[in-house]
């Protein structure tokens, strides 16, 4: 008995010496950073990288800023907060964050904004950028702000390189026109989603006329399960392309399986899906990153919102799948990048597309009284729908003729 | 020893009561075993197990701001607890506080989102507090009615029941209290429907410090905690001192579904500021640990509770400071819990091995 006493006694002891040291160990790295005065960025993520999608890209994009930072002479350090989830965890880790020392946090989900915000209000020498949603920049408090990308541009790229796939489908005589039917897995049924499945569906029918289109919402933004079976519904209904706004591969995996084409969203699927998957288009964060730190560092104010463009390079397609693509698309898609960019062409051109038979000339932008309708600023003016004007965060939510909604998710 | 009949090389044996030193002793040097074990998977991931043991106690109480989180996780760890305990005394195995958790943030969101803009804030928490206390009672009244009566199963009863709770709370989150459509979110509650702050945290945890006394009180000083601890002891016995032992049970749950609707007006009110369907996040299962370990005592409890919210914030700052994967943090703390567990069978059974004498006999 007393024996054992001893030796846990002796444990004990052991043990105490251990977190004395560790506490130490600590203490002259802290020194260290504070004698070099390294700004701390803060990053709140939902997930991980090993999702290899949606945070894996943001991370890319925010490993990639911080070298180029690194590399132009800017001390900077990085500090992430992974695995977040959209709720009190996520106040408590930009709180952490701020109190580490971090002077930008940014914030990669939608669903954080709100967390994010009360976290704001306690630090308001700390900037807070809430990526992909709206409310910061409208909060009244200078020290937080918004910015997504102008994805709709990659979309309709995207859909172009499915248009001409689709076209030579038609010519080699294995679908007939009519049968140009394609088939989204859209995650919810609002303007984020709708934005993008819109323009794809308009890149689509710039070179394939006689093209439809059909969606099926799963209600969430990533189960591989859901987005198999509504990929594999919209096969079974005679989709011929497949394409995804949701965050697992499974859509491009049940294409090849049918044997059909597809095209991904955030992340390159072709190596999931090799004989299905044409190309994805996907948001680059780095120009946005490095821009923003680089302007807070040098003492210039960002913008409260901010959209990257094709232009700038925040948003682009992945390599395209040259052996399964069809003749002449690399080409077609660098002139029509090059149309985006330079202006000469207008992704929601309204003599493109019709609603209820009609054509478009009236959409409000943004709502301003919190009941989800838009009732602010007119985006149809110079004949197109102008989307990410008003804010970074898309606002087309209109039901346009030519695509058939199966459900609705929200 | 007789023929054919071999003794085994260990035998479990009940121990005689042990000096509580001892006990004590046990238990410290389990956790310092834990420790010792827990050294692997950091090595494993690359690290050095000091240093990281350093900074999971640095990031739990480094800083004023860390220490407010640590509270804050630990309230309603804590507060779960006291609501387990009374079932676990009895012997009813009501693994349901997750699902009671959410339906009292539930009760309690209804009242913010109703009245939040009508009424004053005092009036306002009070009816969220009671909404609350009535969601997660009524929620647990129902296994505790079906024991009673038809003597079911309460594990899987109450278990189920969690499902079914967090999936309304996923509804409504989706449905008809979503803010912006297709964002999934409910609005963050006004102001009036917060709970205020002391000393940097919502005044939550001066609510379960005093629910702790309660309970004491409760369980140790009280006919109700009396009858709780004889059916416990043994259902036969109580039924024969003429105790309603169907009517106690479903009393007793009641009182913990209230304890657990309770702490799901703090979270909604007090830690999130709105209601989504992850608001339990697992605290009602931690709590079965931090009730057991805490040896079913109120104040032992306190300092579980503390015990799993320190380890709990660490291993955060741990990941964030080191980048280890978070399931290597995961790992290291549920060490800790398994042998913590595990020791206290050794403070009730003894090992015997088989000795030289006995295989010669």
């Amino acid at each position: 008995m007393r024996k054992l006493t001893a030796i846990s006694m002796a444990l004990l002891l052991a043990a105490s010496a251990v977190f004395a040291n560790g506490g130490q160990e600590k203490a002259p790295a802290k020194a260290e950073t504070a004698a070099k005065k390294a700004t701390k960025i803060g990053f709140v993520v939902i997930n991980d990288e090993s999702d290899q999608g949606y945070t894996w890209n943001f991370m890319n994009g925010m490993n990639a800023a911080i070298d180029k930072l690194k590399a132009d002479g800017y001390n900077v350090e990085l500090l992430v907060k992974r695995n977040t989830t959209e709720s009190a965890i996520c106040k408590d880790n930009n709180l952490e964050l701020a109190e580490d020392g971090c002077e930008v946090i940014f914030n990669n989900s939608y669903g954080f904004e709100p967390f994010m915000l009360e976290a704001a209000r306690e630090y308001p020498d700390v900037k807070f950028i809430g990526m992909t949603n709206c409310g910061s920049q409208s909060d009244g408090n200078p020290n937080t702000y918004n910015a997504f990308a102008s994805i709709y541009e990659g979309r309709y790229v995207a859909g172009v390189a499915a248009g001409m796939k689709l076209n030579q489908l038609i010519a080699e005589g294995k679908i007939t026109e009519s049968q140009a039917v394609v088939g989204y897995v859209g995650a919810y049924s609002f303007a984020e989603v709708v934005s993008g499945m819109t323009s794809y569906f308009l890149g689509i029918r710039s070179v394939c006329p006689s093209a439809t289109m059909k969606v099926y919402f799963v209600g969430t933004w990533g189960d591989a399960t859901l987005e198999e079976a509504a990929a594999k519904s919209l096969i079974d209904a005679g989709c011929v392309m497949i394409s995804q706004h949701s965050d697992t591969t499974s859509p491009a995996l049940a294409a090849q399986k049918a044997g059909v084409f597809h095209t991904g969203y955030n992340t390159d699927m072709t190596k999931a899906a090799p004989q299905a998957s044409l190309l994805s288009c996907r948001i680059n964060w780095e120009p946005y990153f490095y821009t923003f730190i680089k302007n807070y560092i040098d003492g210039v104010e960002n913008p409260s919102d901010y959209t990257g463009t094709m232009a700038e390079g925040a948003v682009t397609v992945t390599d395209l799948n040259t052996a399964i693509a069809a003749p002449g698309t690399a080409e077609k898609l660098a002139q029509v990048e090059n149309d985006l960019k330079n202006g000469k062409l207008q992704v929601f051109d309204t003599s493109t597309f019709t609603v209820k038979g009609e054509k478009l000339t009236h959409a409000f932008a943004l709502d301003t009284n919190g009941d989800f309708t838009p009732d602010k600023e007119e985006a149809v003016y110079d004949g197109a729908f102008h989307e990410s004007k008003f804010q970074s965060a898309p606002y087309f939510a209109i039901q346009i003729d030519g695509i058939e909604w199966l459900n609705a998710a929200y | 020893m007789s023929d054919g009949v071999k003794t085994p090389l260990v035998r479990l044996a009940k121990r005689d009561e042990m000096k509580s030193s001892m006990v004590w002793a046990i238990r410290i040097g389990s956790i310092l075993f834990a420790f010792l074990l827990g050294t692997i998977p950091i090595l494993m991931a690359g690290e050095n197990p000091f240093v990281s043991y350093g900074i999971i106690i640095n990031g739990a109480l480094g800083k004023p701001g860390y220490i407010r989180q640590t509270v804050k996780r630990a309230i309603p760890l804590l507060g779960c607890a006291l609501a387990i305990a009374p079932c676990f005394k009895m012997r009813f195995w009501n693994i349901g506080a997750e699902g009671q958790i959410t339906m009292g943030a539930i009760f309690a969101s209804f009242v913010a989102i109703t009245w939040g803009k009508l009424l004053p804030s005092p009036l306002l928490l009070l009816l969220m507090a009671a909404f609350g206390i009535v969601g997660g009672a009524v929620w647990a009244l129902v296994p505790g009615f079906f024991k009673a009566k038809y003597n079911t199963n309460e594990t899987l009863f109450t278990l189920m029941m969690n499902y079914i709770a967090i999936g309304i709370a996923r509804w409504l989150q989706g449905g008809p209290w979503e803010g912006r459509p297709g964002t999934q979110l409910i609005p963050m509650f006004p102001e009036a429907a917060r709970l205020p702050n002391v000393f940097g945290v919502y005044c939550g945890w001066i609510i379960v410090l005093v629910m702790v006394v309660l309970v004491h009180i409760y369980m140790n000083f009280t006919k109700h905690g009396y009858e709780v601890a004889v059916i416990g002891d043994s259902i036969n016995t109580a039924r024969y001192a003429g105790m309603n032992v169907g009517w106690v049970m479903m009393r007793t749950m009641l009182f913990s579904g209230a304890i657990s609707g309770m702490v799901g007006f703090l979270l909604v009110s007090g830690a999130n500021g709105t209601l989504n369907s992850d608001v339990a996040g697992g605290v009602g299962f931690t709590a079965i640990t931090v009730a057991w370990l805490g040896q079913l005592n109120s104040f032992a409890m306190i300092a579980i509770a503390a015990m799993l919210a320190i380890i709990g914030k660490g291993s955060a700052t741990l990941q964030t400071r080191l980048s280890v994967p978070a399931s290597v943090a995961d790992i290291v703390s549920g060490t800790l819990l398994f042998c913590m567990l595990g020791c206290e069978f050794f403070i009730n059974y003894k090992l015997i091995f088989r000795t030289r004498k006995e295989v010669q006999a």
